[in-house]
């Protein structure tokens, strides 16, 4: 008797209640769906999530000063300039934050405190402010210390202030607006505040600190080409302040493919477990239904022993066939999964990502879940004597 | 060719029941041989231990000048499918499979090929009268049709001895008739056959006919 012999008659047996074969082999098509769909889902959202992340937050790199006292050179138009000499920086300028300031909308009336920061014409290219009406200030603004804001729609909502032209007063000097904008690329932060040239910021500051400490907050803003943060993340302090780039801050963003491994690494983990538990249910169910056919397959099983079986074909063939119910059971559940998959995907306009291996291991495990499912009633079918088939 | 010699079967379950009385019995090659008795008589017991499906308690059972009492059941298994064929009062075919499948069942654990597994059992079941119904489920066919299937599956492998119990006990009596005379038709081709029954007409067939009472074997 060959191995093709063995797998047809284990097939054939199987075969002979399809419905009832499903139904026993139901926890290894619980255990395959949840390996694939799960391992499918995350990392169909994992790749979802760093291709959206590439195109924004994975471009923007940040440099502060480790501590306020740090000279300002750091941040002069040629610290600037060799900034902007590196390969893979798109957009780069300086932005001071002046925190908290009174804006109002007239002379005299109620103030309310907004975010106000001040922006380079670079820092502003990189920052993307998208506008709802009028347009950005520019490098002639900041040569001239020009008295111009962008608001933030929260704030020019806040104010009353629906056109451009209007004015707004901060510490009791007039500002025309110049644009609403609602969404920004980089620096979400600038989304509840007002924008003003870099210079317009200094004056500003200089005008209400009258000699007290500084606090504002003074950083370079880099817009990257998508993939090239972690490169000039690793760059951009020394080429701002090669004396001593370490005092120096940089912050970019982390390594995206980095972050989708330690998501995938965390699912993984929980899906095997869950898979383990499900086969676990699996093999119960399908030795439990292998035990209760031996005891109705009596006669069969003395038949083949009176036809010249011996007792290992015997074992081999139920064996066999809790294999194939296990095998049936993940290709099943294989096919579930993989359909969850592209379900989900498709509702959600995702790319579904499938790992053909995690399939193959699916099947591979139901079928190893039939295996060991299938020693025990096995064993006790060995002991079935020929003679029984003669009794019935 | 099957020698008995003082071969006894106790069964023991607390107290002893003698199934088989110490018994000599000698069968030729083509010897047609049937065996009565009334129910609980030892007459399965007889066949049972002729055809290994059961070890004696005491005696000596040679076949063919070798001796095989004490041999292992995996022995004793392999020495069955290549002797011997079985028919059974229950027919015992599978459902969900063909008639020539089942016929082919009968050479499964043997040495032949598919392909000669399939040949034999096309023209065995020629013989048999039901190529016709090759490809048919077993569960459309008649009481008759059905224990020619089974009879076609027992001498698929050529076995020397054709073992029969109570092989027309589910049948009427048109298809009690087709079978026996499928049997002494098999009997004439040079088929030894050993059929247990308790139907005088089936018994009556019987070239040597053997009568059990209490475990006792008397020659009619």
């Amino acid at each position: 008797m060959g191995l093709i012999d063995w797998a047809r008659e284990a097939t054939l047996s199987v075969m002979r209640h399809p419905g009832r074969a499903l139904m026993t082999a139901v926890g290894t098509v619980l255990g395959a769906v949840a390996f694939v769909a799960t391992l499918g889902i995350s990392s169909t959202i994992s790749q979802q999530v760093s291709s959206s992340f590439d195109i924004r937050r994975a471009t923007e790199v940040v440099v502060s000063p480790q501590s306020k006292g740090l000279d300002i050179r750091w941040q002069d138009a040629e610290s600037l300039t060799r900034l902007r000499g590196l390969n893979g920086v798109v957009d780069a300028g300086s932005r001071i934050s002046l925190g908290e300031q009174p804006i109002a909308r007239g002379l005299g009336a109620p103030t309310s405190p907004f975010a106000v920061f001040g922006v380079d014409p670079g820092a502003l290219a990189a920052i993307e402010p998208r506008l709802t009406v009028g347009r950005s200030f520019d490098a002639f603004h900041e040569s001239r210390g020009a008295n111009v804001v962008l608001l933030s729609q929260p704030v020019a909502d806040s104010l009353g202030i629906t056109r451009v032209g209007a004015a707004v007063f901060i510490h009791d000097r007039a500002f025309t607006v110049m644009g609403i904008f609602y969404d920004v690329g980089r620096r979400q932060d600038s989304l509840t505040g007002a924008l003003m040239p870099a210079s317009t910021a200094e004056i500003l500051l200089e005008s209400y600190r009258q000699g007290a400490e500084e606090d504002a907050n003074r950083e370079v803003l880099i817009r990257t080409s998508p993939g090239a943060a972690q490169l000039i993340g690793s760059q951009a302090a020394t080429a701002l302040h090669p004396e001593s780039p370490q005092d120096l801050r940089v912050v970019a963003p982390p390594d995206p493919r980095q972050l989708r491994r330690e998501v995938e690494g965390n699912v993984a983990l929980s899906t095997v477990l869950l898979s383990i538990v499900a086969l676990a249910v699996g093999a119960v169910t399908i030795a439990n239904a292998a035990a209760a056919s031996v005891t109705t397959r009596v006669a069969e099983i003395g038949l083949r022993r009176a036809l010249g079986a011996r007792p290992s074909h015997i074992f081999a063939q139920l064996v066999g066939e809790t294999t194939v119910l296990g095998t049936i059971g993940g290709a099943v559940g294989v096919l579930i999964g993989v359909a969850t998959v592209a379900t989900v995907s498709i509702v959600n306009r995702w790319s579904p990502v499938l790992d053909m291996r995690a399939a193959m291991i699916a099947v591979a495990a139901s079928a190893a879940t039939g295996l060991v499912a299938g020693l025990w009633p096995a064993a006790r079918a060995i002991r079935i004597q020929p003679v029984s088939a003669l009794q019935r | 060719m099957l020698e008995l010699t003082g071969v006894s079967r106790t069964y023991d379950d607390g107290h002893p029941v003698h199934a088989l009385r110490p018994t000599n019995l000698h069968i030729a090659p083509n010897d047609y041989v049937t065996i009565t008795g009334p129910s609980g008589s030892g007459k399965s017991t007889l066949l049972n231990i002729l055809g290994l499906l059961d070890a004696p308690s005491n005696g000596s059972y040679r076949i063919n000048d070798v001796e095989m009492t004490g041999l292992r059941e995996t022995t004793r298994g392999a020495a069955r499918g290549q002797l011997f064929g079985f028919v059974f009062q229950a027919f015992h075919l599978l459902s969900g499979r063909t008639v020539v499948e089942n016929v082919e069942l009968g050479m499964l654990y043997g040495p032949q090929t598919r392909r000669e597994r399939r040949r034999r059992a096309e023209e065995v079941l020629e013989r048999v009268g039901l190529s016709h119904r090759a490809t048919a489920d077993p569960r459309t066919l008649s009481g008759g049709e059905r224990q020619r299937v089974a009879i076609a599956r027992a001498v698929a492998y050529r076995p020397r001895v054709l073992f029969c119990d109570e092989p027309t006990g589910n049948l009427d009596s048109a298809n009690t008739t087709t079978v026996l005379e499928l049997l002494r038709e098999l009997h004439t081709e040079g088929q030894a056959v050993i059929v247990v029954t308790h139907e005088a007409n089936v018994a009556a067939q019987g070239a040597r006919r053997l009568r059990v009472d209490d475990g006792v074997v008397s020659e009619e």
